[in-house]
């Protein structure tokens, strides 16, 4: 806590702090308690009329019920797993990488065509989903890339967000520090990978976040029809599909899907706050 | 000419290239190829034949046909720009306000900060994607509307108040109306800005501890370190949350606009003309978020 020099707090604005936090908190966490309450709730509390926020008699039912259908998939469940945890990563990582590469370059260098680029970049940035949908879908089947992986995760490299967020982290690295590893030998790479990258961390620890929760939650739509190549969430959508009777599953299901982009939250959070006491620009 | 013949520049120019292609060889076949195709769509008609698709050119009357023909059209069109224009100041200052807060260090904040992302979650997939006519979702939904109604309900009292005070201070009537409606909204605004205020966040925790440090020892209060150090280390992290949360509000699945364009392409089948529509909407927003765009980026600080 000695990492930053408390300014001029007093009791009273501390109290302040907490109480517009819990309001504005309390709104926000309102739909999370109740997704959690209603996964541990048997079904005829699920029916109940009127709705009942809380659980009464929490059970694991619904979770017991979920693995069962899991176990008796056609395709065996650890498979759907694998491959939204393998266009997950390999999506993340790489776009991380990617737009980072791109976002120090058009930040710290200078070479023609890079204002243009730039501008094409923010272009995409505001072309919503659905305009393109067929026209990605022509292209995805002329590459040959239909029914695989990588129609899902290539197309993920490119995210436009990605690169604009870190551009704009990167402008906040100043130059002398680059200069300086330059001066002392560093080749390109090494400037990006050892100075670069780790002052921004914060900023690409969020563009994780932001580019797992996108992921994470594909369902393959119509690029992936072989059974064995579908996500998770594909999966779990057709355990719930059944329906009235599938209401418990639903909840429980909902709750796991849930569960991993808070964990995975947490844990960058919490890596976040650890950089900033190690590490620190010094001019 | 001669600065392009300089080795280091070359040197760097070339490392720019290198480092940038894998990006632009992405952006051209998942984004520009995409985008020249829908140019062409709007332009014709398409058919769907039997070994894929035909195109009959019909020149601009998917055009015609948005601008003077379609019923809701324009009026969608103009709804759009004005939820936009009124959603926009109250997200980035609220979602400003919120990292403020979250950044200071107390007990239990990283489980603060979770609380502040789920809406982002929750919103935006796995829930609405999994099964939308699920039964358990429609509860929820209707949970959350059933709570942000009771909000509004409330809302609404404190908001006859304020009008009656704000009234007998003689402001301008919009400005009145406006700070109503904002404070009537709060919990749509609330469930918006979990992205912006990670942004933010991160911003804030990529200041240096040194010039914090420095303004300390130099004496400056907490006010003046707001003003002189934060603000402007993070001016352009303001940049970037203006521009994602007007491109947010305007794609935004539940868009009335995007609800049109997708209804006109997957219900009615009708791809040309909704490409049409997703144009003239695009090249509005385009003008928008530049307008807006130049106005902060004159602003925004930048380490040098």
């Amino acid at each position: 806590m000695a990492r930053r020099r408390r300014l001029n707090r007093s009791a009273g604005g501390d109290a302040a702090n907490l109480t517009i936090l819990i309001l504005m908190g309390a709104f926000m966490a309102l739909p999370m308690v109740f997704a959690i309450s209603n996964a541990f709730k048997p079904l005829d509390e699920i029916f109940m009329f009127p709705p009942q926020f809380f659980v009464r008699n929490p059970t694991l039912d619904n979770f017991k019920d979920l693995f069962l259908l899991m176990a008796n998939s056609w395709v065996p469940f650890s498979r759907y797993v694998f491959n939204t945890l393998f266009i997950t990563v390999a999506g993340t990582v790489g776009h991380v990488i990617v737009a980072s590469m791109a976002a120090y370059v058009l930040e710290k260098h200078r070479f023609p065509g890079r204002v243009i680029f730039f501008q094409i970049v923010i272009l995409a940035l505001m072309f919503a989903p659905e305009v393109t949908a067929i026209p990605n879908y022509i292209t995805m089947a002329r590459i040959g890339w239909l029914d695989t992986y990588w129609a899902l995760i290539v197309p993920a490299l490119a995210f436009p967000l990605g690169l604009f967020l870190m551009k704009q982290f990167m402008a906040t690295i100043p130059d002398s520090l680059l200069e300086s590893a330059r001066i002392d030998g560093a080749s390109e790479f090494t400037v990006f990978w050892r100075i670069a990258m780790p002052s921004v961390k914060p900023g690409w620890l969020t563009l994780v976040i932001f580019s797992f929760q996108v992921l994470w939650r594909m369902t393959g739509g119509v690029y992936i029809y072989s059974e064995q190549l579908k996500p998770l969430p594909f999966a779990l959508g057709q355990i719930i599909a059944g329906g009235v009777a599938r209401a418990g599953v639903g909840a429980a299901v909902i709750l796991m899907m849930m569960v991993v982009p808070i964990v995975l939250f947490i844990i960058a959070q919490s890596s976040i706050i650890q950089t900033m006491a190690s590490s620190g620009i010094k001019e | 000419m001669k600065r392009a013949l300089d080795p280091s520049v070359r040197r760097r120019a070339i490392w720019g290239y290198a480092f940038i292609s894998p990006f632009i060889v992405g952006i051209t076949v998942f984004f520009a190829i995409p985008f020249v195709q829908s140019i062409i769509f709007s332009v014709n008609e398409l058919q769907v034949t039997q070994d894929g698709y035909e195109l009959i050119p019909i020149g601009l009357a998917n055009y015609h046909r948005a601008f003077f023909i379609h019923p809701q059209y324009n009026r969608v069109l103009l709804d759009s720009v004005l939820q936009m224009l009124t959603e926009l100041p109250l997200i980035v200052i609220f979602s400003f306000l919120a990292a403020s807060l979250l950044n200071q260090s107390f007990r239990g904040r990283t489980v603060a900060r979770a609380i502040f992302f789920v809406p982002v979650i929750l919103t935006s997939g796995v829930l609405l994607q999994l099964q939308t006519q699920d039964l358990l979702m429609n509860a929820l939904l209707s949970a959350q509307a059933g709570m942000s109604a009771d909000a509004a309900r409330e809302g609404i009292m404190i908001g006859r108040d304020l009008a009656m005070l704000l009234d007998a201070s003689r402001l301008d009537p919009r400005f009145v109306n406006y700070v109503i409606s904002a404070v009537t909204d709060i919990n749509q605004t609330v469930n918006r800005t979990g992205v912006q205020i990670l942004i933010f966040l991160a911003g804030l925790q990529s200041i240096s501890p040194s010039l914090y440090e420095a303004a300390t020892i130099d004496g400056a209060t907490g006010w003046e370190v707001f003003w002189k150090v934060t603000f402007p280390m993070i001016s352009p992290l303001v940049l970037v949350n203006v521009i994602y949360s007007v491109v947010d509000i305007f794609v935004r699945y539940d868009n009335p606009m995007m609800i049109l364009v997708r209804d006109v392409a997957f219900a009615q089948n009708n791809y040309g003309l909704s490409a049409a529509f997703s144009w003239v909407y695009f090249l509005a927003v385009l003008i928008i978020l530049g307008i807006i765009a130049s106005a902060f980026s004159r602003r925004v600080f930048y380490q040098t």
